[in-house]
Parts: structure tokens; sequence; C-alpha cells
């Protein structure tokens, strides 16, 4: 064959820094959250505090972790309603091994985190192996998680949970929360496995084009078990940290996480559709949602009118993405 | 004779893109009138502008001598154009006659009069296929029968102008055949037609007229009745093209590289035997509805055979998912680029490299530099025309894309390829390109399976035929000494 150059036309691959940044798929979300700092910093003084940092960063880092397993799954074209739920059961079972089993604490947290990793396969088995709609099987076993929770604490929360476990959820290394440590640094290592892996890779085919997946040889039930899996396990993981920091299992851990988890995905830029959203999106998507908390009690602002104002966020970053496709 | 509808120096542009550069056409009533072209000659962009999808940048459309502009689908079906778009999109959990009428119900006061309906969906879908049941969901027909489906809903719109976008691509035999008998019939009635096909035989013997785009230009007409098919490719590619029947010189080949023993798969295809031997290219002919994609499938571990053994290197196999036949080293490239070939959502490197990752990682991750040092150099190999192997493969033709997919493969090194419709939609040249590269691949010890609906196609390619027909094999023929007539006689018998 003549040795003829392949590359003829231009690259449709912007090279500036800037056209990179717009077809980012998170260029919106972190847009929106400089702008809401910088508004917020000129507006209150203690937005920028030494003490009003940690706080917000603390509050993103356990809806964060949920999200972030959330991402994973939205990513191979599924979705898990159950996160919450999960959290919540497996702050209780991992309250129950503390005080009940004596487990070390140092134990606790990887053993409720392979808790949660359970109750993601057991979600997997209905949507990768027997194929039903994982919209309608998470919707279902959340009630399940959320019901045993509440069979075994009869609504109770177990407390306290002893001063050698507070520290997960309340300490500090170098000034920085625990919790936010545990954020960013699964943040880092999905980040690697999403983006440097060929599992990670896989993940964005399957969600990408499920048929075209199992035609090049991928087992596209393993990539679907283990990221329901991933998803359980980070659910558990923010659940008992949570639980950590206050001192208490509550039986109401993990309500309304799994709608903050998925908004905090979406305004990221991760796709409903599957195939398209990055880890550091998530991120971005979950420090905008609690600085936007985080403001409207620093503003002041009605609790009521919380809820409206994140409704509209959501609406304004789904309108940015849809400009930034055009 | 005046013309029915006409556009008159009509361009469009998508940014700094031509897709079309001052093109004039006209159509008159009782004809049929083809539009040939290479794929992104601007011929999908033509028809696109004449049904009101696009509004041209320039240039103006004229509806029996008066200026007329389309913003909107709607327009464009209220002078009475319709297009028949070449993807099928209809709504699969609905009924066939309720497809058709889609949108355009027979209505008493705003309440659908069902009856009446049924009615004119059935008379609309007997107008091209007869044997379709109009009640039937559309979930149930396979490709042809959708496609004709589609059809139907064009001819319910009761359009004088009808736009055909490769209609007879998803077609057999047969049913071209039905198609055919209704544009001659909607033309003899004094209706007018555009037609876009690759298929340049029945474009010689259905059109009056043909215009050929080139790059976005219409570069000529030519007379069916005093032109050849040398010609049209001629003038569509710019340049001489080689495409007339030169079938391989015949080698007998003894070693053998996969043999499938009594394959069966109930409602498929049944005592499936053959073999493959290396350096061959075993071309499979036959009717859509033969099995030949089942069979392929199967072969894939995509489904499992009921009964029935392969071997591959004299060893028997047991092959339950694609990852254990790639792990043997032969592939299936389906038929359904878009939907089963590609990921569209990803960059021409990955779409390449993604079977190879298992090979091209370590320890800390991909190791990317490789991958994009391979990649580039099969790229070079397969002449992809591309901006950089960083773009969306969906910005890549049909038949550039098909090289990636190609190039996928070998990267991974495997031993059998099982190519399912390989040139499909794909552009004349590409589809010669991608034909000797076959061949060349072939001398150096690939193995390929080549599935194609079209005869000549078979015939050009392969070694040896085998033809099967509802799912049976009907016979194997030597490609030196079979004609499309012998392919045919054993396909239908």
């Amino acid at each position: 064959m003549p040795n003829q150059r392949a590359v003829i036309s231009t690259p449709l691959t912007p090279t500036s820094r800037l056209g990179r940044f717009r077809q980012w798929e998170a260029s919106g979300v972190v847009f929106a959250l400089v702008v809401l700092c910088v508004l917020l910093s000129v507006a209150t003084p203690n937005f920028f505090s030494l003490t009003n940092v940690p706080i917000v960063l603390r509050n993103a880092s356990f809806v964060g972790l949920v999200a972030l397993g959330q991402t994973l799954v939205l990513l191979v074209g599924g979705i898990d309603l159950s996160v919450g739920a999960i959290a919540g059961l497996s702050a209780i079972i991992g309250a129950l091994m503390l005080t009940v089993l004596g487990i070390h604490p140092y134990a606790v947290i990887p053993l409720t985190c392979l808790f949660g990793l359970g109750l993601g396969f057991a979600n997997a088995v209905f949507v990768a192996k027997l194929r039903l709609n994982p919209f309608i099987v998470t919707l279902a076993s959340g009630e399940i998680f959320a019901g045993a929770n509440l069979v075994i604490t009869q609504g109770y929360p177990i407390r306290p949970l002893g001063s050698n476990f507070r520290f997960f959820g309340q300490g500090e290394v170098f000034g920085i929360p625990a919790p936010v440590i545990v954020f960013f640094g699964a943040g880092i290592i999905l980040w690697w496995m999403l983006t440097k892996t060929r599992f990670g890779r896989n993940i964005y085919a399957v969600g990408g084009n499920r048929d075209a997946a199992l035609l090049v040889g991928i087992r596209v039930w393993r990539v679907e078990f283990a990221v329901y899996g991933l998803a359980g396990a980070f659910a558990a993981l923010s659940g008992i940290l949570y639980a950590s920091r206050m001192d208490a299992a509550q039986p109401s851990v993990g309500e309304g996480w799994m709608l903050s988890a998925i908004t905090a995905a979406i305004i990221g830029g991760t796709s409903l559709r599957g195939g398209e959203g990055t880890i550091l999106g998530t991120i971005f998507g979950a420090l905008l949602l609690t600085v936007l908390q985080n403001g409207t009690v620093l503003l002041n602002v009605s609790g009521y009118w919380q809820r409206l104002i994140v409704g509209s966020v959501v609406l304004v970053a789904i309108l940015v993405d849809l400009l930034r496709r055009k | 004779m005046v013309a029915v509808f006409e556009a008159r120096h009509v361009s469009k542009n998508f940014g700094p893109v031509q897709a079309l550069n001052d093109v004039s056409i006209s159509i008159r009533t009782s004809e049929v009138h083809a539009i040939i072209g290479e794929n992104g000659a601007g011929k999908s962009t033509l028809m696109n502008i004449f049904c009101g999808k696009l509004k041209p940048s320039f240039g103006e459309l004229f509806r029996n001598g008066q200026p007329v502009e389309f913003h909107t689908p709607t327009d464009s079906q209220n002078a009475g154009i319709t297009i028949a778009p070449q993807e099928v999109n209809l709504v699969p959990r609905l009924t066939v006659a309720e497809n058709i009428l889609l949108g355009a119900h027979l209505c008493v006061s705003g309440v659908i009069d069902w009856s009446a309906t049924r009615q004119k969906a059935v008379k609309c879908l007997h107008e091209i296929d007869d044997t379709i049941d109009p009640d039937i969901k559309v979930d149930r027909l396979n490709k042809a029968q959708q496609q004709l489906v589609q059809i139907a809903r064009a001819v319910a719109t009761s359009a004088r102008i009808l736009i055909f976008d490769e209609p007879t691509a998803a077609l057999t035999n047969r049913e071209t055949e039905k198609l055919y008998s209704f544009v001659r019939r909607f033309r003899d009635e004094g209706g007018s037609v555009f037609y876009i096909s690759h298929r340049l035989d029945e474009i010689l013997s259905l059109s009056d007229r043909i215009t050929v785009l080139q790059d976005g230009k219409s570069i000529g007409q030519l007379e069916p009745k005093a032109t050849t098919k040398e010609e049209m490719i001629n003038m569509m590619a710019g340049r001489k093209v080689q495409g007339t029947h030169k079938p391989r010189p015949y080698v007998e080949r003894r070693e053998i590289v996969l043999r499938a023993q009594g394959l069966t798969r109930a409602g498929e295809f049944s005592d499936i035997s053959f073999e493959l031997h290396k350096g061959e290219i075993l071309g499979i002919a036959g009717l859509i509805g033969a099995g030949r994609t089942e069979l392929g499938r199967c072969l894939f571990g995509v489904t499992q055979a009921d009964t029935g053994k392969i071997d591959m290197f004299g060893e028997t196999v047991s092959i339950r998912h694609p990852s254990d036949a790639i792990a043997k080293g032969f592939v299936y490239l389906p038929e359904e680029r878009k939907a089963e070939g590609i990921f569209p959502l990803l960059s021409i490197t990955e779409n390449m490299a993604l079977p190879s990752y298992s090979r091209l990682r370590s320890l800390f991750g991909l190791r990317f530099g490789e991958i994009a040092t391979e990649v580039a150099d099969y790229a070079n190999k397969l002449r992809i025309k591309l901006g950089s192997v960083n773009d969306p493969i969906t910005s890549l033709s049909g038949g550039n894309q098909q090289k990636v997919i190609l190039a996928r493969w070998l990267m991974l090194g495997v031993k059998v390829l099982i190519l399912d419709e390989p040139t499909r939609g794909i552009d004349v040249n590409a589809k010669f390109e991608i034909q000797s590269m076959l061949k060349g691949l072939c001398e150096k010890g690939l193995s390929i399976i080549y599935i194609s609906s079209e005869l000549l196609e078979v015939l050009e390619v392969s070694d040896r035929i085998l033809v099967m027909h509802e799912g049976r094999i009907k016979g194997v023929q030597r490609a030196d000494q079979a004609t499309q007539e012998s392919l045919l006689q054993q396909a239908m018998s």
C-alpha cells in the first residue's frame, strides 16, 4: 500500500484552552460555582472564612460520595434509586457491628463498605442478569432496604458510637476534615479508574453503546455488576461516615441523598442516557449543591426557598448544557 | 414541459463547510429523477431542503413555477412533497396501520374513526406490499418489512412528489421488485419521484433522468438509456474506477481454519456445515431472511446453537460469549454499523483500540503513548481520512468508520473476520478500497467470511460462495465459475 499520510483535514477537537473548556461536559457547573462563590464572598464576609469552608466541604463529602457511585451507574446507562436507602441501612449495620459485635472501629468502615457492595450486587442480579429495568428494580429494592432499616431499629437511633469511632466523621488531618479527605481520595481513584484503566473505558463503552460493547467482547454484565456494587459501597461509606460524624446511626440517614446524588451528577454533566460524564464534574456538582445550601443559610434566606433555588439551578445547568452542545 | 418542482442556484453552508454549491435541479410530472453521487456529495442535504428540514443558504425553490419557501416539513408536505427516509423511524409498539397514518388519523369531530383510518392505511400498504399484516405491531416485522411500511407511510400523505432515499438498501430482491412496480405505477399516474440510490443497476432500469452530484455541485445529467455503469461511476468519482465483475483467480487451499458441523438454531438456521480455509474469502449469499446474519452472530457467540459444533484450527471450541470467540482469534463485524459497531460518544482512538486495551496496559493504567502510536499506524495503513484521532468517530464518513472497525480487529491480531454487509451505505470508492484491502489481508493469511446481499459484490470479492436459503445451505460455488444468475437460482430454489 502506498505510504500516504492519513491526516488530511483539520481536527475537530478545539486546540485552544477556552475551546476545550467550553466543550467539557462540566464547564457549566464550574462556571456557575465560580460565579456563586464570588457573589457569596462579596455578599457575606463569612463565606470564605476558615470556619465556613471546612463546613461546606464536609457537607459536600457525604452527598458527594454517594454521587460518585451514582455517576458510575449513570455512565453505564443505568440508575440507582436505592443509594440513599443503602446508605441508611449500612450505617445501621455498621453501628450494630460496632456496638453489638464490638468490632474494632477501623474494621467497621471496610466491613460496612462490603455490606453496601453486597446490596449493590443484589441490585445487579436483577438489572444485569435478569435484564430488568434499573429504575423499577432499585425503586423496589430501595423500599426494601429502607424498610429493613426501620424493622431493625424500630425507628430509634443507635448511639453513642464511642469516642474511638468519631474520628472518621469529626476528625481533621492538617485542618482538613476526614470525610473531605475520603471524598477527594475516592474522587482521585475513580478519576484514574475511569480515564486510565481498561475497566473504566469499558464503562463508557457499555454506556455509549451496549450492543457494540457486547460485540467487541466486553462481558457487559460484569461491568454492570461492578458498577452497581461500587455504587452500593460508596453509599455505605458515606452512610457510616455520616453516622460517625453524628456519633449516632439515625434511621433517617440517607433520606433525600438519592435525589441530591443524581442532581450533583447531572449538573456535573453526566448524561442520563449513559456514556457521558466525568468524576470531576460530579465533584463540582456536589460542591455547587452544598454551596447553594450554605449560601442560603448565610444570607438568612428562609429554608423554604432552598428547594426552589436548587430546582432552578438544575434547570439552568441543563439549559447551559443544551447551549454547549449547539 | 413545465417543471412541477424546481430548485434554482441552491447553496447550503454548515459553518465553513459548503455542502451544496449552486445546484439547480428540476422535476416534471411522470418522471423518475435519480440523483447519484458519493457519500457526502450533498444528496441528503438537497433532499432535506426539498422536504423542509433544512433551509437553503442561497437560492430559491419553485412549485409549479411559483416561488415557495419551506420553513418546516409541514410546509413541504402541504406542497405535496414527502420523503421516505433511509433510516426507519416507526413507533415499534404501535401497529402497522397506525404507523402508516401516524399524525394523520381520520377524525370525526376530533375523535378518531378507527375503521376508516385502518381502511385507508391498508389501502396505502397494499400499494406497496400485500403480505404484511396491518394489525401486527411494527417491532414484530423484519427490517425489510419495516422499510416497506415506512414507504407506505410516505404514500399515505398523497404527495405528488415522492423522495426515496436509499429505499432498497434493506430490501431483498422480491421486495425490491414490489417497490419498483410501485414507483413505475406512481410515475405513470403522473407522479414525480426523486430517487437516491447506490445501486446503479436499479437507477439504470428505473429512472428517466440522472443527475450526478459531486462535492456539493451538480456536475451533469445523464440519459439512462445512453449511459453505462462505468460512466456513472466515473462521473461520481471524477476519476477512473474499475468496477466490473472480475473474479479472483481460484486457488486451491487446504489448511482449514474454521469448520462448522451441523449447526442448528431453531427458527434461524439448520444443519449448517462448511469449511473456511486459510487465506480464503468465503462469501455467503442469499436473500434477506436466509439466516446469514443469524449464522454469523451464532458463530461469534452472541447466540448459542442448539446443536452442532465448531472446530478452530482442528480443535473443537466452546463459544458462549463474543469474548470467547475473540480469544480464539475470530470476530464478527455487525451489519448495523451505527447501532452495533461504533461507540458514537467515543473518539476514533478509543473506537479502534478498545478491545486491545488488555494488551496495552500496565499496573498504572493504560499506556496511552503506545496506543496513540498504534492507532496512527493503522490509520495510515488503512488510509483512514481523519482530522485528529481524538475526534469523535461520528465525524467520519461511513467508509472511514468501517475502516476504523476493521483496524480495531487487525490491531488485536485476529485470524478470522466475519463481515456482515461490510460495505452497506458506503460510497463506491471507499467500497473498492475496503474490498481490495481485504483481499490484501487474505494474502497475508487472514481468512474472511463475507456476508452480502449484493450478488455482484460477493462474486467480486469471494473465492468460494456459500448460498443460503431459509436457514439452510443450498450449495457452494466457486466464484470464478459462478454468475449472478447461478447464485440467484440456487438462492431462490
